[in-house]
This record gives structure tokens, C-alpha cells and sequence, in this order.
């Protein structure tokens, strides 16, 4: 065939300049996002009033008054306790609850594992309130067992209390990474250990969890940097006997001095970021071992599960027990409530039922706008967040150059800011530059910080998808002379549209289930169920907390379901 | 004495079966091959004796006694039945050191520590790995990967040791010794040794007796030397060396010879195999080093035409095209183009 002069001619490149502005534009963006909140903390906490006051001077007066404060310094000591007690509980259950859904013939296991899931999905605020309604000193189960046994043995306001809850809701956060690393590791080594003569049991203690040891490290570390996030466990648990933590501590000073001590918010944040950034970098170099380690693995051939025989009942024990305690006590105890007009010692619950919880609900507007604007945000709002991810993605995708690893670094840095700093640094961006101010008081300001909350896990999410696209199929777009613009619209972004789907159905529980980021920019116009609940409990309104709650609970059920349905990846 | 006794032993994966009624015997001291291509079975029947795949029906024996019996469902997880099993990927432990690998199997069995050592340290000075105890895994050759792979399921004396392809992770020329060196090892140490293979060098070289297995069934056993000499079927014949195939009528059958005639005229004789009948259609098949260049026309000679020439180093093997027939042959020298005589010489001639 001889080439004719058409032919020879190359595809004409898109122009190169408009390329480049837009992947800097996208970085932009993303860094303004990102740094902009995070430096104005900065600043604030280097001020000796709110920035907004005029006799404002720089100096570290906000770190001598809160270093000075013996309240902040045991807020730390419980956030040290419960963070460290909730690793040690949460790192050796998910590992075993793994390796029993991932290797073991337990059976209907596969049944268990949304369950087991559940609670990294439902809103801690929604959880913990679930717990006190549930297992409380006139909860639904205490009253119960007092009524057959005597006095209940537990109690829920406590810091070791604290510690179980926060460890077991956590167990997830272990389990995913766990049963990842579990999928990926050969089963030839396991059955030699069987064939050398060890027990299931010793299988897992003696190979399979040392193998996976460098996931769980990370898991470790993850669920530890996890408890200094932790807010509406200890608002709801620790609250009533007086309990702070660094993130309650933080929110009390709001109204301490009764003015806005904005300048010790700061301070405070800056000591949290300073714990917690390091722990990210941890993070983030454990989870690059973690893959390393992958790769030396024995082959992953046929599996053939492992047959429990008598270790059966232990396996389902623990698994029953975990979800009764975890997921069934607190879901079914805020289900009642939301159904009773009034709960305690000898009220007969026939006669309690109601619908007037949510009667009232749908009758106040700013409940009926707190569910229509978190339904919103996470349908709406998430599709726009995954196309922003997926925008960020394409800028570093398949680049090594330095601004592929600046932005590499970039989304990490959110991932360091708790959601209740991350609202508060939001609420002072939008109060700080003029321009932004009329957009405080809509739905876009909450939209804003969640997306930015939640940008390393979305990261994550789109690129897990864009990595699955094998190179030679956009380096055959190139060879036929297409621009790497043309081959991301073309060729790689259909190509992950089912990816993208299921991420945005991940962002949609995540936001259905988000709480803490909305507390300070709650206003008339941003209310979200999460940051309703807070500001509810704060009032004592225990039924309306309850069918709120009950609603969050069946908005993320929804999600769930339709994730469940089209075989959705809860797991990143 | 039997070692290993297998009866009847039916498994399937979902609707899929692979094992269909396979039975066999390890004598102790003895080296038994399990050859076949691809999805015959071999790796299954090697997991269902380790108890790593669970058969539907059948008996598994080791020593005289029952480790699985599919009539009253009975069967002794893997962990119970005291047999070493060396992995196609060798599956060593990467979290542990040579030593510990190697000791795990001790450890389990509650030896004290003191004898541990000294067990561990015979065994790897047996199979020249003495130095090597304090390495991981992943800081070992292949070869000594294998090596130690090999130790630890030998380690703890079981009755029989099973091996997964054990050769098959190593490069082609360390194959060749590491063949000649287990084989040796296996003799020494009086092993019974039950070896899944597809080369059916490596099954000819090492095996006392070879079972090949086809589609799930036992297609034909018995010695090596049986095997490739005097196999009984078509598979057979095919799957245990290098041969010419030539498709053909049978003629005539007469005192276990077969006369075999061909398109083109050719006539040929040729022992023959069961199910050879006269008047049907017939395949004779025989080995390409039994072919042989003669210089004339005679008995049991055609005159092909010589296609390509190709040279091995210590050979040339040589092309013929006999009509639609392709014919291999090796000779010494260089053949000139040509038609050439060569014979097929009617003891080494099958015919099915």
C-alpha cells in the first residue's frame, strides 16, 4: 500500500497552550481550596484577637492562654487514651473478622460483610446518640436487662466506654484494608502452613496476619490519627460528665470567653494539624510499604477456603457479637426512639408509639430543608464533586513531573484538617473575603468544605479507576495522533464511567453520613441533617434527634442498597 | 508395602468434573509420576490426597489408614494427615527466615527446641542449604528456594511426600541438573514420593512408575520404560515422546501385525495396538529418532520429499513431505534436496 500524501499527514495537535492553562487552572483551583483555609488558621492563631477586631496585634498570646488552660491539657490526655485504646481493639478484631470473611468457610458469611461495614457508612453523631437511647442509663436495652436481670453492668459515660465504642465502630476502617491485602495474598503459603500440620487458627496467627502485617501497621496508624478526630462520640458520651476531648475542647471554647475566641480555636487547631499531619505522612509512607510487600508474595492461585470444623462457632460468635453490639444495639435503639413519645422505667411500649416525632419534623421548614439540602448535596453536590475529582485526577494523571507530585501531596494535606476545623476554616474564608461572603449563607459553602474534607479519600476513588485503564490503550490513542486532551475525553473517561458511577455513589453515603464539617457553617439556608443533630442535641430535643437520625440512617440505607445492587466496591 | 492408596476417586468444581474414578497405589520407596497435559487432573488428585480439595466420592488411604472416604463423608483436614506437599510456587513463608520455615512443621509438632535446631540443620546440610539458615526467602536463588521448599516438607519424616511441578520455576539448563540431583536425593533418602509433572522428560527421568492421566481418568501406567515403548493407546503414544503421525487404512491384521496403506500408495507394517481392525480407518505413529535414512528402496521404506533441514547442534532434523504426510527425521549429516529413502522400521511402527 503505498501512502498518499493525506495520509502522511500528522492529526492536528490541539493547541498546546490551552492545555497547559487548563491543567493549571485545575491546580490552582485545588490549591487554592486546599491552602487557602488552612493558611488563614495559620494566621489566626498567630493573632491575639478574631481577625476581624480592629485592636488585633500578632504575637502567640491564643498558644500561652490555651498551653495555660489544665482543661486543654487533659482534653489531650483523653484523646491520647482513647486513640491509643481504640487501635488496640479495633487493629486485632478487623484483622481476625478478615481473615474470617476472606479465608474461612464460615458459612453465610458473605451476608455479614455489608454488615460489618455499617458502621463506617452511618454517622458517628447518628451512631453515638444510637448507643445512648440504646444502652444509656434508661436506654432500651438497659431497662430491658434491668427488668430481667438486675442492675445493668455497663455504663456509657466514661472514657474506657468511650474507648470500646470508638474501637469498635473503627473495626471497618481495619477490615478494608485487612481483607484487601488478605485478596492479594497467595493462599499457597497458607495451605502450606495446613499441609505442615497448623490449625486454622495457626495459620492466621503463624502466616497469613504477619504477612499482611505491613497493611495492618498502616491500619494501625490510620484508626489512631482517627480518634483525634473523633467529635460526636465524645459531644454525645463525653459531654454529660464533663469529658473533652481536643475536638469537644475546641468546640467549648467557641462560647467560653463569650465573645468569639476565634485566635484560641486557631491555636487549638494548629495543635491538633500538628499531631495529626505527621500521623498522615506515616500514613502515607506505611501505605507505600504496604504495596511493596504485595509484590513478594506467594502466588495467588485457586482458592480453596478453609475449613473451620470446630473453630465454626467461635468464628460465628465473634462475628455475632460485633454486629449485635456494633451495629444492631445502636441502629434498632435510635429505630424505637424515633417511634416513642417518651421512654424510661415502666413506660409500656404499645402505648408510647407515635408518629408525631415526625409529624413535627415535616412540619418545622428548617427540617424539611436539613433533609432536602443533604439529599441535594449528595446527589447533586456529589456528581459535581466526583467531576471535580475527576478533573484533579486527569492533571496528575500518568505525569511524573513536579506538579503531578505537588498535587500528589496536595490532597493529602485536607486529610490532616478534622472536618470540624476544615467548617470553621470555611466559615472564616467566606467571612475574611468580602467577595465570598453572600455565598456563606447557601448550600455551596458546605458543598465547598466537604469536597475539600474529602478530597484524598476521592482521590483514592478516581485513582483506583483511572489506574485499571492499561496505558496501551491511551498510547495507542497517541500513536494514532491523538492529544492527551482528546485521549482523556475520548478514550480514557468512557472507559471509567463505571468507576466514576461507583464513586459517586461512595461520595453520596460519605456525604449523607458527614456531620462534623457543617457545625460551624450551620446558618439558615446551609442546614444538613448532620450538623442539625449536633445543634439539636445541644437543645435537648431527644425526639427529633431521633427521627432525624432514623432519616440519615434510611437516606444512607438507600445508597447502600442501590450500591449493593449494581455490585459497587465498598472498599476502595 | 502401599503408602498411598487411592480408590475410585470422583471430583467435581461446580457442574465441572475432573477427577472421574481415578485409582492408584504409592508403593513405599517408590517415585510415582502424575503426567498429563493441561486440566487432565494431575494437580487436583496431588490436592485432594494433601486434603487441600475435597473429592465427592471415593477412598484415600495413607499407610492403612482412611483419610477420606466419600461414602460416609469422612475426611482429615490437611493439617492432620502428616504428609509433605512441595508447592509449584514453592510457597515459602516470606516473614520467616530459612530456618523458620524449615522448623515451622517441628515447632507444630511439639519437638523441643534443642532437637528442632538439630533436625533443621541436618535437613538443610542434606540439601546443601547448611549456610543459607539465617536468609529470607526472597534472598535466595531459585534453585535454593526450591531446595528449601523441599526441606520443609521433609523435615518432619511424613510417610509420603507430594510435589507440585517442582521443577517447573526453574530456568530450562538448571532444570536438567536439578532433575538428575532430586532424583538422587529421592533414592538416597528412600523416599515415597508421589511427583505431578507435564514434561514427559522429567516424568521419564525420575519416576519408577508413571501414571498419565487424561481428562480426569487414568489413561494408561506403568513403567518408563512401558510408557514410551510399548504404549497402549493413541494418546499415549502421542503424549510420551516426539513422533510421526501417518494417517492411513488398515489393510490387513495378522498376528498382532497390522498393515497400514496410505493415500499415495505407501504400504507400511507395523505392530499392532488395540483396537486396530482391518478395513477401518488407522494412525500409525512412531518415534522420530526410530526413523531411520536407508539408502535404497526395501521393506517398510518410502521415498518423501526432503522440505527444510534444520540443525540442532548435536543433530540435524530433517522435513519430508510424503503427499499430505509430514514426516520428521534426525540423522548426523546434512541431507542434499531431494526425494530420499528412509524406513520405518515395523517394530518401532504402531498402529491404532
Amino acid at each position: 500500500m503505498s501512502a498518499t500524501a493525506a495520509d502522511a499527514l500528522p492529526a492536528r495537535p490541539s493547541p498546546l497552550s490551552a492545555l497547559v492553562s487548563w491543567r493549571a487552572l485545575t491546580i490552582l483551583v485545588t490549591a487554592a481550596a486546599v491552602l487557602g483555609p488552612l493558611s488563614l488558621i495559620l494566621y489566626q492563631s498567630f493573632l491575639t484577637a478574631p481577625f476581624f477586631d480592629p485592636t488585633k496585634q500578632v504575637g502567640i498570646g491564643a498558644y500561652e492562654f490555651v498551653f495555660a488552660d489544665s482543661d486543654f491539657w487533659k482534653a489531650l490526655g483523653n484523646s491520647l487514651v482513647i486513640s491509643t485504646g481504640m487501635t488496640l481493639i479495633a487493629v486485632p478484631l478487623g484483622a481476625m473478622l478478615a481473615f474470617v470473611m476472606e479465608r474461612t468457610d464460615l458459612p453465610g458469611k458473605r451476608w455479614f460483610e455489608p454488615l460489618i461495614l455499617v458502621p463506617s457508612f452511618v454517622s458517628p453523631m447518628v451512631l453515638s446518640f444510637g448507643f445512648v437511647v440504646a444502652a444509656g442509663p434508661v436506654g432500651f436495652y438497659t431497662v430491658w436487662w434491668q427488668g430481667l436481670f438486675g442492675d445493668a453492668p455497663w455504663t456509657l459515660y466514661t472514657v474506657p466506654a468511650m474507648t470500646v465504642i470508638a474501637g469498635l465502630t473503627h473495626v471497618p476502617n481495619v477490615y478494608v484494608y485487612a481483607s484487601a491485602a488478605l485478596k492479594s495474598l497467595g493462599s499457597d503459603v497458607e495451605e502450606a502452613a495446613r499441609v505442615a500440620g497448623a490449625s486454622p487458627f495457626r495459620v492466621a496467627l503463624s502466616v497469613s496476619l504477619p504477612l499482611i502485617m505491613p497493611s495492618l501497621l498502616f491500619s494501625a496508624v490510620l484508626v489512631f490519627f482517627l480518634g483525634f478526630e473523633l467529635f460526636g462520640l465524645p459531644l454525645v458520651l463525653g459531654d454529660p460528665e464533663g469529658i473533652l476531648v481536643l475536638s469537644t475542647y475546641l468546640y467549648k471554647l467557641t462560647n467560653k470567653l463569650g465573645t468569639p475566641s476565634y485566635h484560641l480555636m486557631a491555636a487549638v487547631a494548629m495543635c491538633i494539624v500538628a499531631i495529626t499531619f505527621p500521623l498522615v505522612l506515616l500514613q502515607r509512607y506505611l501505605l507505600q510499604g504496604a504495596r511493596k510487600y504485595a509484590t513478594i508474595k506467594g502466588k495467588a492461585g485457586r482458592m480453596k477456603e478453609l475449613p473451620l470444623g470446630p473453630w465454626a462457632w467461635a468464628a460465628a460468635a465473634l462475628l455475632g457479637i460485633f454486629v449485635f453490639v456494633t451495629v444492631i444495639v445502636p441502629v434498632s435503639g435510635i429505630a424505637l426512639r424515633a417511634f416513642v413519645t417518651n421512654w424510661g422505667f415502666g413506660v409500656d411500649l404499645s402505648e408510647a408509639l407515635t408518629l408525631d416525632s415526625f409529624r413535627f419534623v415535616f412540619h418545622e421548614p428548617t427540617h424539611t430543608r436539613a433533609i432536602w439540602n443533604t439529599v441535594l448535596i449528595g446527589t447533586v453536590g456529589g456528581a459535581l464533586t466526583v467531576a471535580c475529582y475527576t478533573a484533579i485526577g486527569f492533571a496528575s494523571h500518568r505525569r511524573n513531573d513536579g506538579w503531578s507530585r505537588f498535587l500528589d501531596y496536595l490532597v493529602l494535606v485536607p486529610r490532616a484538617v478534622p472536618g470540624l476545623l476544615a467548617g470553621l476554616a470555611f466559615l472564616w474564608v467566606f467571612l475574611f473575603f468580602p467577595p465570598l461572603t453572600p455565598l456563606r449563607t447557601t448550600i455551596f459553602s458546605v458543598w465547598l468544605a466537604y469536597s475539600v474534607v474529602w478530597l484524598a479519600y476521592g482521590m483514592r476513588l478516581i485513582s483506583s479507576s483511572l489506574m485499571q485503564v492499561s496505558p496501551e490503550l491511551e498510547e495507542a490513542g497517541r500513536s494514532v495522533g491523538a492529544s492527551r486532551g482528546v485521549i482523556s475525553r475520548r478514550i480514557t473517561l468512557p472507559l471509567i464511567r463505571a468507576g466514576l458511577m461507583g464513586s459517586w455513589l461512595l461520595v453520596f453515603m460519605i456525604f449523607e453520613r458527614e456531620y462534623s464539617t457543617a457545625v460551624y457553617l450551620l446558618a439558615p439556608g446551609t442546614e444538613v441533617i448532620g450538623a442539625q443533630l449536633v445543634s439539636l442535641w445541644q437543645g435537648g430535643a431527644i425526639d427529633i434527634v431521633a427521627a432525624l437520625s432514623l432519616i440519615n440512617i434510611i437516606l444512607v440505607g438507600i445508597g447502600l442498597a442501590i450500591a449493593l445492587r449494581f455490585g459497587v466496591k465498598l472498599r476502595d | 508395602m502401599a503408602e498411598l492408596t487411592v480408590e475410585n476417586l470422583h471430583l467435581t468444581y461446580g457442574t465441572n468434573p475432573i477427577l472421574k474414578g481415578v485409582s492408584m497405589v504409592l508403593n513405599r520407596g517408590e517415585v510415582v509420576s502424575l503426567l498429563g497435559p493441561s486440566g487432565s487432573g494431575k494437580t487436583t488428585l496431588l490436592r485432594a490426597v494433601g486434603g487441600l480439595e475435597t473429592p465427592h466420592k471415593g477412598t484415600i488411604r495413607i499407610g492403612d489408614k482412611v483419610v477420606f472416604d466419600g461414602d460416609n463423608g469422612f475426611e482429615v483436614p490437611a493439617e492432620a494427615r502428616n504428609l509433605g506437599l512441595v508447592f509449584q510456587s514453592y510457597a515459602l513463608w516470606p516473614h520467616k527466615t530459612v530456618f523458620e520455615n524449615v522448623a515451622f512443621g517441628l515447632k507444630l509438632r511439639k519437638v523441643s527446641s534443642g532437637d528442632i535446631a538439630s533436625r533443621v540443620k541436618k535437613a538443610l546440610d542434606e540439601l546443601s542449604l547448611g549456610h543459607l539458615a539465617d536468609r529470607y526467602p526472597h534472598q535466595l536463588s531459585g534453585g535454593q528456594q526450591q531446595r528449601v521448599a523441599i526441606a520443609r516438607a521433609l523435615v518432619y519424616n511424613p510417610p509420603v511426600i507430594l510435589m507440585d511441578e517442582p521443577l517447573s520455576n526453574l530456568d530450562a539448563k538448571l532444570r536438567e541438573e536439578a532433575r538428575a540431583w532430586l532424583r538422587v536425593l529421592i533414592v538416597e533418602m528412600q523416599l515415597s514420593a508421589l511427583v505431578v509433572t507435564h514434561d514427559q522428560a522429567e516424568a521419564l527421568a525420575m519416576s519408577d512408575r508413571i501414571l498419565l492421566l487424561n481428562n480426569g481418568v487414568i489413561e494408561q501406567e506403568g513403567t518408563p520404560q512401558e510408557m514410551y515403548g510399548n504404549p497402549r493407546t493413541l494418546f499415549t503414544a502421542d503424549f510420551m515422546g516426539s513422533n510421526n503421525r501417518l494417517k492411513g487404512r488398515v489393510a490387513q491384521v495378522l498376528d498382532g501385525r497390522a498393515l497400514l496403506e496410505g493415500p499415495g500408495g505407501w504400504k507400511l507394517w507395523g505392530r499392532a495396538r488395540p483396537g486396530a481392525t482391518a478395513g477401518a480407518e488407522g494412525t500409525g505413529m512412531i518415534r522420530l529418532e526410530r526413523v531411520r535414512i536407508a539408502e535404497g528402496p526395501g521393506e517398510n521404506r518410502v521415498e518423501p520429499e526432503l522440505t527444510t533441514s534444520m540443525f540442532l547442534g548435536d543433530k540435524w532434523e530433517h522435513v519430508f513431505h510424503l503427499g499430505d504426510t509430514t514426516l520428521r527425521a534426525h540423522s548426523a549429516t546434512h541431507l542434499a534436496k531431494g526425494k530420499h529413502w528412509i524406513e520405518l522400521p515395523r517394530e518401532d511402527l504402531w498402529v491404532f
